[in-house]
């Protein structure tokens, strides 16, 4: 058999955690991204630089750190463990070493959307009465919105094909943390082609109909 | 009436200065860089001055000793940009709606009636049309629609000509004076054209390096009403 | 047609949300009568295929067991128990990671033991003529594929081996290392080197080479897989029961039948 897959588990959670991630990321990105746009302080760049680090960082170095955070030992990891919680090989570790990869990814696209958005449209819009909340959703976003779907597209991109540091965190325990590049991964690791081959087009197949999906969507609204 | 009395450090140089303003058209003339805009954005309330105190028919929009500054969509004001800053993703009738939205809940306005103010203007057949297909003319007429919908007390337009053909300014320029007439309300605007200034005007206020350096009464216009001039008196003639 | 956008993006959302409360798992739902308890087995991928059917034979013995081994490479393992992961027992692939774990105090000592033990063979294409070790030395053979000796302990059990048989030195320009065992086989397997050194296992799980030879007694240190309870484990007993298991004939035979081989102890 040339495909063939016995275990859909790891497909249906992956999936679950793109969504997710993209949802979270993008409610704490939008806000963040807009403000970054129009404001300068002091100390900006430094935040930047830190916002910015999960892109340079090799995914195993995040999903070390994110370890030794997390893990009963760390810093929140500690204050978890006297409530009786522990994230590591849970899939509140998946989704949070997906979000931190990820993140980066759709805070640089979203902030140079928010950028690219002349700012008299949003000084026209407060002299007409709007208020910031207003000004954002009937102006800001939707002339942002193209670039902002871009990164919405590539976060879900990423969150879906996150291994190092979901690996370091979430562990590889089949039928709960295994998500598709881990299966994928392993099961090249032990010769079993038939499952890595099914996976991989499973996984490409997804994401082509997601990016193509999204553009196709982005014609339609223009 | 509007008096605004405005500080503020910009980049080279201060700007400071003094206006009253009763139902009359003032032209801010000068040299670009000399604080013209800043000046608009001051009084439609996008921008705070330092120190200053600014009033508009007795309500206090500024006030840097009381700690006052009334944000932009309280103020009441109508502002033309400069290039427009018509919402492009928006129909001629969503940019001019747009104003009443706000502000329906506002119930010291009363605001007019879309539809007739198109027609007023001649842009009626453009409703649903976009921005981008509009002309240079059509547009400035769209963005006048929008800044009067909501019955502002105050108008502020910043070089509102300049993108435009010679025959199309002299046309809206008469439609604009035209508009003045029947909004009896004070209007601030902004021209490098001693043209559009000296026919427009009411009083020309020159400005350089974020001051009011002269005030000039073209003839064309007739005797000012409530003028107060702060400072020096001005007697000057037509200047071209 | 923006309708059908609509629908879709409903549909997604609601997959994403079924069971958002609760972390998704595929585990049978366990039987009512005791309390179910999970065992985590932290265990070295190369046991991934010997591991699952372990699990079957063991649950149909303990049917309100159930085992969730989390599957990878012995030093991610290590690493995870050092900061807490939260696992019962440890089947590492080299005796390094056990160590560390020992001297830091996180396994209860009494209970570590080698579990099974692994041979290092050599492998070469179908077609090869090579039939022994010393065929290595021959000028036929151009490329022969290694694991890293200092990151992949197969690598270092070859390089031991060679050493051994005085051709370290000599073959040092024909080896390439690779980065894991994984690697190694798929060069001999499409050609890209004329030879390689893996375990026995791997070997078996490719049916494009061929086992050319076996490592000589006692030409590397003995091959083992040490398993011990770790020392924050909440369900020791049940770990301890399925140690006896690992060692007991049964699990032996599972072993053997995937290439493994009785422990040196």
């Amino acid at each position: 058999m040339y495909f063939q897959i016995e275990d859909w588990f790891p497909v249906i959670l992956s999936l679950r955690v793109a969504i997710l991630v993209v949802i979270m990321v993008a409610a704490l990105g939008l806000p963040l991204s807009r403000f970054m746009a129009r404001h300068d302080f002091y100390g900006k760049d430094v935040l930047e630089a830190f916002i910015t680090l999960p892109l340079v960082l090799p995914p195993s170095v995040i999903g070390y750190g994110l370890l030794v955070l997390i893990g009963k030992n760390g810093v929140i990891g500690k204050y978890l463990d006297t409530l009786g919680i522990n994230l590591i090989f849970t899939w509140y570790a998946i989704i949070m070493a997906a979000a931190v990869v990820a993140f980066p990814l759709f805070y640089q696209t979203a902030k140079a959307a928010f950028n690219s958005v002349d700012p008299n449209y949003e000084k026209a819009a407060r002299t007409l009465g709007a208020n910031e909340l207003r000004v954002f959703f009937t102006i800001t976003l939707p002339l942002a919105w193209p670039g902002v779907t871009a990164g919405l597209v590539l976060a879900f991109a990423r969150a879906l094909g996150e291994f190092g540091a979901t690996l370091m965190v979430a562990g590889n325990i089949p039928g709960q943390t295994q998500t598709i590049p881990v299966a994928i991964y392993y099961a090249v690791d032990r010769g079993d082609d038939v499952t890595a081959r099914t996976l991989v087009l499973i996984i490409t197949l997804f994401s082509f109909a997601v990016i193509w999906g999204v553009n196709r969507w982005r014609k339609n609204i223009e | 009436m509007l008096e605004a009395h405005i500080l503020k450090a910009l980049w080279h140089f201060d700007l400071d200065l003094q206006l009253h303003i009763g139902n009359q058209i003032v032209v801010l003339w000068g040299p670009s860089g000399c604080g013209k805009t800043t000046t608009l954005n001051i009084l439609a309330g996008l921008l705070a001055p330092e120190q200053g105190r600014i009033t508009l028919h007795e309500q206090v929009l500024f006030s840097s000793s009381s700690h006052i500054n009334i944000p932009a969509r309280h103020r009441h004001i109508g502002y033309l940009f400069q290039d427009y800053a018509l919402f492009p993703h928006k129909t001629v009738m969503q940019n001019v709606r747009y104003g009443i939205r706000s502000k329906s809940s506002d119930r010291s306005i009363s605001p007019q009636d879309p539809k007739q103010l198109l027609k007023t203007f001649g842009i009626r057949h453009l409703v649903d049309r976009y921005p981008g297909q509009l002309s240079g003319g059509e547009k400035q007429r769209v963005a006048l629609a929008r800044a009067l919908i909501t019955d502002p007390k105050l108008l502020l337009l910043d070089e509102p000509f300049s993108a435009l053909d010679y025959e199309n300014k002299v046309r809206l320029r008469q439609e604009l004076k035209h508009i003045h007439n029947e909004w009896r309300i004070p209007l601030v605007m902004v021209t490098h054209d001693q043209e559009d200034a000296s026919y427009l005007g009411d009083v020309i206020m020159k400005l350089e390096m974020g001051r009011i350096v002269d005030r000039v009464y073209p003839e064309t216009a007739g005797p000012p009403e409530n003028i107060e001039v702060a400072g020096r008196n001005f007697v000057l003639g037509v200047e071209y | 047609m923006k309708r059908l956008w609509i629908l879709i993006g409903l549909m997604i959302l609601a997959l994403a949300c079924v069971g958002c409360s609760s972390q998704p798992t595929s585990a049978p739902a366990p039987t009512p009568q005791a309390q179910p308890v999970t065992l985590t087995v932290a265990a070295a991928a190369s046991l991934t295929d010997v591991a699952k059917e372990l699990q079957t034979v063991y649950s149909t013995k303990h049917p309100n067991l159930t085992i969730a081994y989390t599957l990878a490479a012995s030093g991610t393992l290590q690493q995870q128990i050092e900061q807490g992961a939260p696992v019962d027992l440890f089947i590492s692939a080299g005796k390094s990671q056990m160590d560390a774990l020992e001297q830091k105090g996180l396994i209860v000592t009494a209970t570590r033991k080698n579990v099974v033990g692994n041979e290092l063979v050599l492998v070469a294409g179908k077609d090869s003529k090579l039939n022994a070790f010393d065929g290595l030395k021959d000028a036929t053979v151009k490329k022969i594929a290694i694991g890293t000796p200092e990151s992949v302990p197969a690598g270092q059990y070859a390089k031991d081996t060679l050493t051994t048989l005085g051709m370290w030195d000599q073959l040092q320009p024909k080896l390439i290392q690779a980065k894991d065992v994984r690697s190694v086989l798929n060069y001999v397997e499409t050609g890209e080197v004329d030879a390689g050194l893996v375990y026995r296992t791997d070997a078996a799980t490719s049916d494009k080479v061929k086992i050319v030879a076996a490592a000589p007694a006692g030409s590397s240190k003995p091959i083992i897989y040490p398993m011990a309870i770790i020392a924050s484990s909440k369900h020791q007993q049940e770990a301890q029961q399925f140690e006896d298991f690992l060692t007991s004939a049964e699990a032996t035979q599972l072993f053997a039948k995937y290439g493994f081989t009785k422990p040196a102890q």
